[in-house]
């Protein structure tokens, strides 16, 4: 399924954080969301996953029009996600973050828990196994059963990703996954990226600032600057857009000059 | 996966759902409470303490349910007495009809079977229906301004019930028939049954007991089930469990109405216990009774079924506590030569310092979030 966003714009108040942005995400590709801090990539995520309702255009996943829905419905359609700033369920253990994201899928319902019917265990016993499969791929199963902030920090983020996976997704938006990162985490995030999308057969899109994992991972890239579409294209297209360049790193270098710290 | 050995596990999960172990629990708690309900006053002749014993296990439940939306959803409800009322008063007056109906006499222990669930079930219905209607703010407020929508819907039911006069507006009209029936309650001088005979007192140590355990139950399996799970997380992070597919609306609105009916429960429970007052009265439903609640859970720890069950005992017996230090020859002395000492501002006093003390102690409670003994997982590996 393809995720479509046409004309999509959103204002806070005065702010006009996105404005007349359109990108196609194909089945299966992984996608890049990228540009200067404020550019507006996160709100666009909170755009597809239903946090904010978008004031003009509309996005659509496959057959369904994510405008009317609600986080937790767009969630069902199949698109899952991360956090900018992780958000884990810090109470619960590892484990139990995971099983959180798939009560959707159950068939017990809360009366058949309470009466412990065998439907109950059945469900159990599933979304367990697949919880600890989950966990193995990304090497978290040791730590099953801690509380879910006593992990490091790069666990937490791909306890995020685990948790995001369970709900079966067809599409993944990550955000800022290899935020913190050093170089050997992000080459691992690299290659875990890719092999998520050939297993599991999702499209990604990625909001990143490592430039490193973006140009090493995304197929198609798409830049925004203060809400705004400036490039779209395949890596190297974009590496060489010039008011990509500009937006990174200024258009005028005179002011680098001025001090000499350009040199 | 072999659909043979999904057909075993489905096999062992029905053996597991009445396993013998549990057959045999269910059984002997079931023996030992109908044990109770006829040699209870053989066991304990004095009544008071009978009472005391019974009025800890509805608080139990009073604490149980209120542990759903304060521990477990992380809402904070600070008019439980509202639900706790409202299950109250039906009961009641449902238990006065019906034994009106069955003919009167001494409650015997058959017609409870039929007068002690149409009591509760009614008040956990009614009550549930008024937390399904205090719920649906929650999805907007948080916070201290759900404490108070909260509060300001306990204190309305109390006051309607306390001040409603059989006299005012006309008989015929709707508003004058409601006002009458609210008035047929008793006002600020509780409901007594029918003619004022007292309420029948159906719910014997078997019901009571026999009730805390299997709600308790019922608790514990609602915190360690899906649904709990998805509720405690939806407390830690709303976003997040959105995020993953948990309606905040539906769970939290739920939330609301099951610890509404539970606490229907306990207030009906309490109306018609044995050894009780035989009268409801709107001033047992005031912001004390809430507060005792709220207490109830956090001594205990909240989000904790077994924190919330020791809770309420403990805050049962040293209300109780209170009360008798307070009849003790040396307060009494005390009172006589300290004409200005007001009893009942030493009994909060103490019960202050006793929270005060547990506070800096134990700020997370009793038992904090976990519970009194390990839980087995529901699959092993």
């Amino acid at each position: 399924m393809d995720l479509v966003l046409s004309r999509v714009a959103k204002n806070f108040g005065g702010l006009r954080a996105v404005f007349d942005v359109s990108f196609t995400v194909k089945k299966g590709t992984i996608f890049g969301l990228i540009g200067p801090n404020g550019a507006g990539k996160t709100t666009v995520f909170n755009l597809i996953t239903g946090v904010y309702k978008s004031d003009e255009g509309s996005i659509h996943f496959g057959s369904h029009n994510l405008g009317p829905l609600k986080p937790a419905q767009i969630a069902r359609a199949g698109i899952a996600r991360t956090f900018q700033n992780i958000r884990l369920f810090s109470q619960l253990t590892v484990i139990e973050n995971l099983l959180v994201a798939c009560e959707l899928q159950k068939r017990a319902h809360l009366a058949a828990a309470i009466l412990r019917l065998p439907v109950y265990y059945e469900d159990e016993n599933t979304m367990h196994g697949r919880a600890m499969d989950l966990l193995r791929v990304f090497d978290l199963d040791g730590v099953a059963d801690e509380p879910s902030t006593s992990l490091p920090y790069g666990n937490q983020r791909r306890l995020e990703i685990a948790r995001a996976m369970m709900l079966e997704p067809k599409l993944l938006l990550l955000d800022e996954p290899a935020a913190g990162m050093n170089y050997g985490e992000a080459e691992g995030l690299k290659v875990q990226i890719r092999w998520l999308r050939d297993t599991f057969d999702l499209s990604i899109v990625l909001v990143e600032h490592n430039m490193q994992v973006v140009m090493g991972v995304c197929e198609d890239i798409h830049v925004l600057d203060h809400g705004e579409t400036i490039a779209h294209g395949t890596p190297e297209q974009v590496r060489t857009h010039p008011k990509v360049i500009a937006a990174y790193l200024g258009e005028d270098n005179s002011e680098f000059n001025t001090d000499g710290s350009a040199a | 996966m072999s659909a043979n050995r999904s057909e075993s596990e489905r096999h062992e999960a029905a053996k597991r759902s009445l396993s013998p172990k549990r057959v045999a629990a269910a059984a002997g708690v079931f023996v030992v409470v109908l044990f109770l309900d006829f040699f209870l006053n053989v066991i304990l002749p004095d009544s008071s303490i009978r009472q005391l014993l019974m009025l800890a296990a509805c608080n139990v439940l009073a604490a149980l349910s209120l542990n759903v939306i304060n521990g477990m959803a992380g809402q904070f409800s600070i008019g439980h007495a509202g639900f706790l009322g409202i299950g109250a008063y039906t009961s009641a007056v449902i238990a006065s009809h019906m034994h009106h109906f069955f003919g009167g006499g001494e409650p015997s222990f058959a017609r409870s079977f039929a007068i002690v669930p149409a009591c509760l079930c009614a008040s956990a219905i009614v009550a549930g229906f008024f937390g399904f209607l205090v719920g649906l703010p929650s999805l907007r407020l948080r916070g201290d301004y759900l404490a108070i929508v909260t509060l300001g819907f306990a204190e309305i039911f109390r006051l309607i019930i306390a001040t409603a006069q059989a006299d005012s507006g006309n008989g015929q009209s709707v508003m004058g028939r409601i006002s009458a029936a609210i008035s047929s309650l008793g006002g600020q001088n509780g409901y007594q049954g029918i003619g004022n005979d007292g309420i029948p007192l159906y719910a014997g140590p078997f019901w009571v007991f026999g009730l805390a355990a299997l709600l308790g139950l019922v608790a514990w399996r609602i915190k360690f089930s899906g649904w709990g799970r998805a509720l405690r997380g939806l407390r830690e992070d709303e976003i997040a469990a959105a995020a993953v597919g948990v309606d905040p609306t539906r769970y939290k609105v739920t939330s609301f109405v099951i610890a509404a009916a539970g606490g229907g429960i306990a207030g009906g429970l309490s109306a018609i216990m044995r050894d009780g007052l035989g009268i409801v009265n709107p001033d047992n439903y005031n912001f004390q009774t809430s507060f005792d609640a709220i207490t109830m859970v956090i001594l205990g720890g909240s989000g904790s079924v077994t924190g919330s069950a020791m809770g309420g005992v403990f805050v049962t017996f040293t209300v109780k506590a209170i009360e008798l230090l307070q009849g003790s020859s040396v307060v009494q002395d005390l009172r006589v030569s300290v004409e200005w000492l007001d009893l009942n501002a030493l009994r909060m006093i103490v019960y202050a310092m006793v929270i005060i003390a547990l506070m800096i102690v134990r700020p997370e409670g009793l038992l904090g979030e976990r519970e009194l003994f390990g839980k087995r997982r529901a699959v092993q590996r």
